[in-house]
């Protein structure tokens, strides 16, 4: 494998020196471009007290194109799919170079305080939002309970 | 019916003729010559004419397009001698891809100070060294990144063309420019490899095109940290247009438009013009149509239109009158790559293909499932000629283009 570039190796050891409050990411020790990811619910949202994980990639071209980040605990959101996939601009068409990972993941943690149904990637979890607001956010509270306390995650 | 086997035994007595007279060729052949003309074969050779001029012309666009590429990647060669105010016309190597910008261009508005130059870069950088230190740490840079630069195509790549079942004439078409390429690349490669040899001969005897400590110390004391790359460059840097932040020049050949894309909002099923094709924004604050301007350092004019940077001296340069009488030429990404527009076309022509393919395919399906009922076969079928017609009207119109392009 090609050298690591510079940008990725000092994003790297930044994110180490000044971590972001209820974000980590640790690079992988066999792949220093992979990261293991974990957001914290905001408060004020029915992700509260969730500690979510992701997997983040830089992928070659990274940073004139955007990190592949991925849900990977279960998470009832109108802009994330079952797959984990997230639908959010700045990942896609408004990447743009001066983003970096901690940017990225503050977007990612903005996302779930402030839930897009007009822009949906579930589409059921979207309509069932529209229609229901109330109901969704009781059942994306029950998700997170199940799937992103601490515990259950660590029993897993 | 009495006349087919006279021609068959006539044909047969000439062939005769031809194989055994030798000494009486002549007539024979011409006699077999002119059989050949009058048959059906006269379509066929004209056909063949038409191809072979076709070919000559293909060959033609593609030694056009082999020239053009080699060109552009010789440029892309780090030279000590082509040097401007500290910096050089081609990049270290930061980025391996997407060096597809014009360099002629480039190259052009660097030496007119329009643009700055593509600096060697500090990969780190502490405020506690001595002037000593940073010396003897520029004295070791090279012109290029030591490890393998460009846009390396290297053989663990996952090639979609190798999990196809059926291999086209474009397969093979498109692995002859991978090795081509490949060779070009391994080739740009030693010559760099030859340059950084050479800059390492001249910087001991203390060529005029080499820096002097000074210049070192005028460029690399204190530098600025580019926002995108990470990298310890010069002051003097870029700016951008709309928020007045620094970005190299290497990053600054990076921003580009992204390839051509339907709208956010259409369906999974664009027409062809409605894909568009958007000015890259301003990496940091977003504003459309990014753009740079290049102040250029009054105290250092070294290299092309220049002192010797050898010559530079860092207290010799005080007295300096002030030229900024006209503001410098705002430089948008799209002017460091005209090629957009073609881009877009070409993108749109072949989403107008796919779909006409598409539209046959589901017409000739149409005609299957209507075989019984006859005039909607017509019908169909009438269709499919004027589709066909129209899709080798396209393919006119873009040999065309291209045609006039290349010249």
């Amino acid at each position: 494998m090609a050298a690591l570039p510079k940008r990725i190796i000092k994003e790297t050891e930044r994110l180490v020196s000044d971590p972001v409050p209820g974000i980590t990411a640790i690079p992988s020790e066999e792949n220093l471009r992979y990261f293991e990811v974990t957001i914290d619910g905001p408060n004020s949202s029915p992700y509260a007290n969730g500690v979510f994980h992701l997997e983040l990639y830089l992928p070659d071209d990274y940073p004139m194109c955007a990190p592949k980040v991925r849900f990977l605990t279960k998470i009832y959101h109108p802009n994330i799919d079952k797959l984990g996939r997230i639908c959010l601009d700045v990942l896609k068409d408004n990447w743009s170079p001066a983003l970096q990972i901690r940017t990225i993941l503050l977007s990612i943690q903005a996302l779930l305080g402030a839930p897009n149904p007009d822009d949906p990637l579930a589409n059921d979890v979207a309509e069932d939002w529209k229609k229901d607001e109330k109901k969704a956010i009781e059942v994306a509270k029950e998700w997170t309970e199940k799937y992103a306390s601490k515990k259950e995650y660590s029993e897993n | 019916m009495g006349n087919v086997p006279t021609k068959e035994t006539r044909s047969r007595s000439n062939s005769l003729i031809s194989e055994f007279t030798t000494t009486n060729t002549s007539s024979s052949s011409t006699k077999q010559r002119r059989r050949n003309t009058t048959s059906s074969s006269t379509t066929q050779s004209n056909g063949h004419q038409r191809t072979n001029s076709t070919d000559l012309r293909k060959l033609k666009r593609q030694e056009e397009k082999d020239r053009v590429q080699q060109q552009h990647y010789m440029q892309l060669i780090v030279k000590y001698d082509e040097n401007v105010d500290g910096g050089f016309l081609a990049p270290y190597g930061t980025y391996k891809s997407n060096l597809d910008y014009d360099c002629d261009i480039v190259r052009k508005l660097i030496i007119n100070r329009e643009l700055a130059p593509f600096f060697t870069p500090l990969q780190d950088y502490n405020t506690s060294w001595t002037d000593e230190e940073i010396i003897i740490l520029c004295s070791q840079l090279t012109l290029h990144a030591p490890e393998a630069g460009f846009n390396e195509i290297e053989e663990e790549e996952d090639d979609v063309d190798n999990h196809k079942i059926h291999k086209s004439s474009n397969y093979y078409k498109r692995q002859e420019e991978k090795a081509k390429l490949k060779s070009l690349v391994a080739r740009v490669k030693e010559l760099q490899m030859e340059e950084e040899a050479k800059f390492h001969k001249m910087k001991q005897i203390q060529d005029k095109q080499c820096f002097s400590n000074d210049l070192y110390l005028k460029l690399y004391k204190n530098p600025l940290e580019c926002p995108i790359c990470f990298l310890y460059y010069p002051k003097h840097l870029n700016i951008s247009n709309c928020c007045f932040q620094p970005i190299c020049t290497e990053c600054f050949t990076q921003v580009k438009r992204l390839d051509p894309h339907p709208p956010h909002e259409t369906s999974n099923d664009p027409q062809p013009q409605q894909l568009i094709s958007q000015p890259a924004n301003c990496p940091y604050c977003a504003m459309t149509d990014f753009g740079v301007t290049y102040n250029p350092p009054l105290d250092i004019h070294t290299g092309i239109n220049g002192i010797a940077p050898m010559d530079y001296k860092l207290l010799s340069t005080i007295a300096q009158p002030s030229p900024a009488s006209t503001p410098p030429p705002i430089i948008y990404t799209d002017y460091i790559r005209p090629d957009w527009n073609k881009k877009l076309e070409n993108s749109r022509n072949k989403l107008a293909r796919k779909a006409a393919t598409a539209s046959a395919i589901h017409a000739s399906n149409l005609i299957i499932d209507n075989r019984s009922s006859g005039n909607a076969g017509d019908y169909i079928e009438q269709r499919m000629i004027e589709e066909a017609m129209r899709l080798s009207l396209i393919d006119e119109e873009e040999r065309k283009r291209k045609n006039s392009n290349t010249k």
